[in-house]
């Protein structure tokens, strides 16, 4: 998703779902303001109260219902990837590849609509949310199962908001990072600076031999969750390669080494930068898919949370 | 000088060996990584200059290691050995073995990489590293299935376990943490919390609200709020005691004090309740009618409209004036010019409601004012009680003085005989002359009359001072002690018993505003004044 697809799912049919959401909070807070339940104190178990929880429960299905259809339509990443590679390996006659690549296009184009659609409704429903449901709990909170719902619920639509940001932003980021490289091209301009670099360094000093070594072993690029999401590595011995070449070669200024220890320099340099163009790469990509491993999930546990409020407040009646 | 034929020995893809010779000479013969190495070890674990083979002076050949640098000949750690055929050499990964000597070379040397650097060695990590979050194995389903597990269990299965068994529910309930503790959305109103985490005290049965019996079964006394049962069961039949009392709302919030429910009736009670004597009522401060003040009327209890003046008579059959005690010079009594207040006579209970009875000892005679005095023929004090008591005391009081000396005698009547006719015609006459007088002593508080009887001639007029004016509303003197008691009450001029100066509704409603809190008012509902299980008639 471009930021012109973002700007379209924002304004989708000129602003239909802002419109409607925002008349659904309006009337909301209009009727918390207005309406006296007994007691004065309004709460979940009044008849706005229940209300309102009805109102907001349905939305909460109809948001993980797109999750549903979302996969049904897309299927899930590892599903993507087999057909891709189902796809590749298959020798289909030209016609019916053709033929199939018309339909799925087609339907591509329909489900892409719809989803856009969808996801338009999904992100002021979401949000609309933390409206309907705080004046649902009448602004009472507590360590119960009760709140533990509320929050679960905040923790969700905090993710997707951090989820419609970074799809807002990001993908523009990633193509100015990348521009006509992929990830798996700079990895191997990286292996080749290495080759390149361990070679002119087997004919220097140790020191040297050791720095290059050091950076060809110990650069890490991606690895744990939050190595790929800092997009950074704490000392990394590329760039105290690059560091440390300054002083080795006034050190070993001697014969034909100068030569030698530029180039290596130069090597140094240039994957200095493709480390930190592949780095940027993946933390972006990291932090472009990282919320839905909250939003998902938290959305499940949101759903039993939801269960076990529901059946308490009329275990207990 | 020393000729050496290096054979670098490589492997096919079969792992067959391809030989590759080449001559090279030198007075010695470096091994290394370095690019001056004659023996020339391309890999970074060889050092710049690792070994040299050198003539000794015998002329044998030996290698010779240089510092630092290991090599391992024949499987040993050696710095140093001379070269036979056949034997080891190790210098880093490579392997060199000393072929038998051949016309023509000092030395034959094979060379072979036998410990290749395979991927990860090479310093490949970086490819080999997740660079995707899906690559860490992360499952959006299986976390998500995980956390809803435990949300279940924690807070569906184990506080559903409890109402399973009475037994497991009290054993639970004493526990520091309780299972079902999690699904309380408040905490309990006050003496409910003793109930604590036993929620099936209230909670009976699972999936139907907390019935009336079980509110009753502890409220015994609580009244209804109609009188008449028929009226009661139609009105409130469908009413449940949780749809007010509603709990879980913290300490204070049990008793409902929203005006709502009760105008939801009120506002239109004559439509809804027909035959109903009382006004609508929607708000204290706009929609209330006067005050009703309740008097006692000879032998019943009458509701007079405070609006209605001519009906709002007390008859109290005391004779009193509030503006003679009341005055601010002060009033006369044995001590002089006393100046009294209210509090004087009137004692706040404490319940802070109603005001204790006031009584002849306690009230009128405190400072020794109202005295009952007798003077003639002798000085004394006469009891304030009924006409027959006093009458019996003054007989006794006389009899008694007469006995006290003969000369007390004199003072009987010629014809009367005796002492006792004597004390009796003494008492007859001085309480006739001194008590029973019509603006004095008795008569002074009291309205006099005449009796029948011939033992006790006189009829005092029986005394009901009204101590409830509004009995089916609560007023709390005690929340008003900032104020003036003649603030409310208008009792400085009153010279009369039969004055009444309750506070009209206007007065209230200086201070009081209605349902919705007013600037500078106080917020009064309906219960602030009247209780709903009071039993109205």
């Amino acid at each position: 998703m471009n930021m012109m697809q973002g700007a379209t799912l924002l304004k989708y049919k000129n602003y239909r779902y802002l419109k409607a959401t925002s008349l659904l909070m309006l009337l909301a807070i209009t009727a918390y303001a207005l309406i006296r339940p007994a007691g004065g104190e309004s709460y979940g178990g009044t008849w706005l109260g229940y209300l309102l929880g009805i109102i907001s429960t349905l939305i909460m299905f109809f948001l993980m219902w797109y999750g549903i259809t979302k996969r049904r339509i897309t299927g899930s990443p590892e599903r993507r990837k087999l057909r891709t590679r189902v796809a590749r390996s298959t020798e289909m006659a030209d016609q019916a590849r053709l033929e199939r690549r018309k339909t799925r296009k087609k339907t591509r184009v329909l489900s892409g609509a719809m989803l856009q659609e969808w996801l338009s409704a999904h992100v002021y429903l979401g949000a609309s949310l933390i409206v309907l449901v705080s004046l649902h709990t009448g602004f009472h909170f507590g360590l119960n199962v009760h709140t533990l719902a509320y929050v679960l619920m905040l923790l969700v639509i905090s993710s997707g908001f951090y989820g419609l940001n970074v799809y807002l932003n990001y993908p523009r980021l990633i193509t100015l990072n990348m521009t006509e490289d992929t990830l798996d091209n700079l990895l191997l301009k990286i292996a080749e600076l290495d080759e390149l670099a361990g070679t002119r360094a087997l004919g220097l000093p140790d020191e040297v031999n050791t720095l290059i070594m050091k950076a060809r072993r110990e650069t890490r690029i991606g690895g744990t969750l939050f190595q790929q999401l800092s997009g950074d590595q704490k000392d990394c011995p590329t760039r105290i390669a690059v560091q440390q070449m300054l002083h080795l070669g006034a050190k070993y200024n001697q014969d034909d080494q100068p030569k030698i220890m530029r180039d290596l320099y130069s090597a140094l340099l240039r994957k200095e930068k493709l480390v930190l163009r592949a780095r940027t790469e993946i933390m972006l990509k990291a932090r472009l898919e990282c919320w839905l491993y909250l939003h998902a999930p938290l959305g499940i546990a949101l759903l039993a949370a939801l269960a076990a409020h529901i059946v308490s407040i009329f275990f207990y009646w | 000088m020393i000729s050496c034929l290096l054979i670098h020995v490589t492997r096919n893809p079969q792992g067959l060996p391809v030989c590759k010779n080449s001559v090279i000479t030198g007075s010695t013969i470096q091994i290394g990584r370095g690019a001056a190495c004659k023996v020339h070890l391309l890999d970074h674990r060889v050092s710049l200059l690792h070994a040299s083979v050198r003539r000794s002076e015998d002329g044998a050949l030996y290698i010779d290691g240089e510092r630092n640098a290991t090599l391992k000949i024949n499987g040993f750690i050696a710095q140093s050995a001379p070269l036979l055929p056949g034997m080891h050499v190790e210098i880093g990964p490579y392997a060199l073995v000393v072929e038998p000597a051949a016309s023509g070379h000092d030395l034959i040397l094979s060379v072979e990489l036998i410990h290749p650097l395979n991927d990860h060695d090479a310093g490949i990590a970086c490819q080999t590293a997740p660079v995707t979050l899906a690559a860490l194995g992360l499952s959006k389903r299986k976390l998500g299935f995980s956390l809803a597990a435990c949300i279940l269990f924690l807070y569906l299965l184990l506080p559903m376990l409890p109402s399973a068994s009475v037994a497991f529910d009290k054993w639970q309930a004493g526990m520091p943490v309780t299972l079902n503790g999690s699904w309380s959305p408040g905490p309990l109103a006050g003496g409910h919390a003793l109930f604590g985490a036993k929620c099936s005290t209230c909670h009976q049965r699972s999936f139907q609200a907390v019935s009336d019996e079980v509110c009753t079964g502890c409220h015994k006394q609580t009244g209804k709020h109609l009188a008449k049962e028929e009226l009661q069961e139609k009105t409130f039949k469908a009413t449940r005691c949780t749809e007010c009392h509603i709990d879980h709302k913290g300490s204070e919030r049990l008793v409902l004090h929203d005006s709502s429910t009760c105008i939801s009736c009120h506002g239109e009670i004559r439509r809804k309740v027909a035959g109903s004597e009382l006004a609508n009522v929607n708000d204290f401060a706009t929609g209330h009618p006067p005050f009703h003040i309740t008097l006692r009327n000879d032998k019943e209890l009458i509701r007079v409209r405070q609006d209605d003046k001519d009906k709002l008579i007390e008859k109290s059959g005391l004779k009193y004036s509030h503006q003679v005690h009341l005055a601010k010079g002060g009033v006369s009594s044995p001590q002089g010019d006393t100046v009294m207040r209210c509090q004087d006579c009137h004692k706040l209970e404490e319940s802070g409601l109603h005001f204790a009875p006031m009584t002849m000892k306690k009230t009128c005679q405190q400072s020794d004012c109202h005295a009952l005095d007798l003077t003639e023929p002798a000085e004394g004090l006469a009891p304030h009680g009924s006409e027959l008591a006093v009458m019996n005391h003054l007989r006794v009081f006389y009899s008694k003085w007469l006995n006290d000396s003969p000369e007390n005698r004199a003072a009987c009547d010629p014809d009367v005989q005796g002492i006792t006719a004597c004390a009796d015609d003494l008492a007859r006459k001085n309480a006739a002359t001194t008590l029973f007088r019509k603006n004095k002593e008795c008569g002074e508080c009291h309205e006099i009359g005449p009796a029948a009887d011939n033992d006790v001639p006189w009829k005092i007029a029986p005394v009901r001072i009204n101590r409830d004016w509004q009995p089916d509303a609560a007023f709390a003197h005690a929340k008003h002690e900032a104020m003036s008691c003649t603030d409310c009450h208008d009792k400085m001029n009153s010279r009369t018993s039969a004055d009444i100066s309750m506070p009209t509704i206007a007065k209230c409603r200086e201070c009081h505003a209605g349902n919705h809190p007013a600037k500078g008012k106080i917020a009064s509902g309906c219960d602030s004044c009247h209780r709903f299980h009071q039993g109205v008639k």
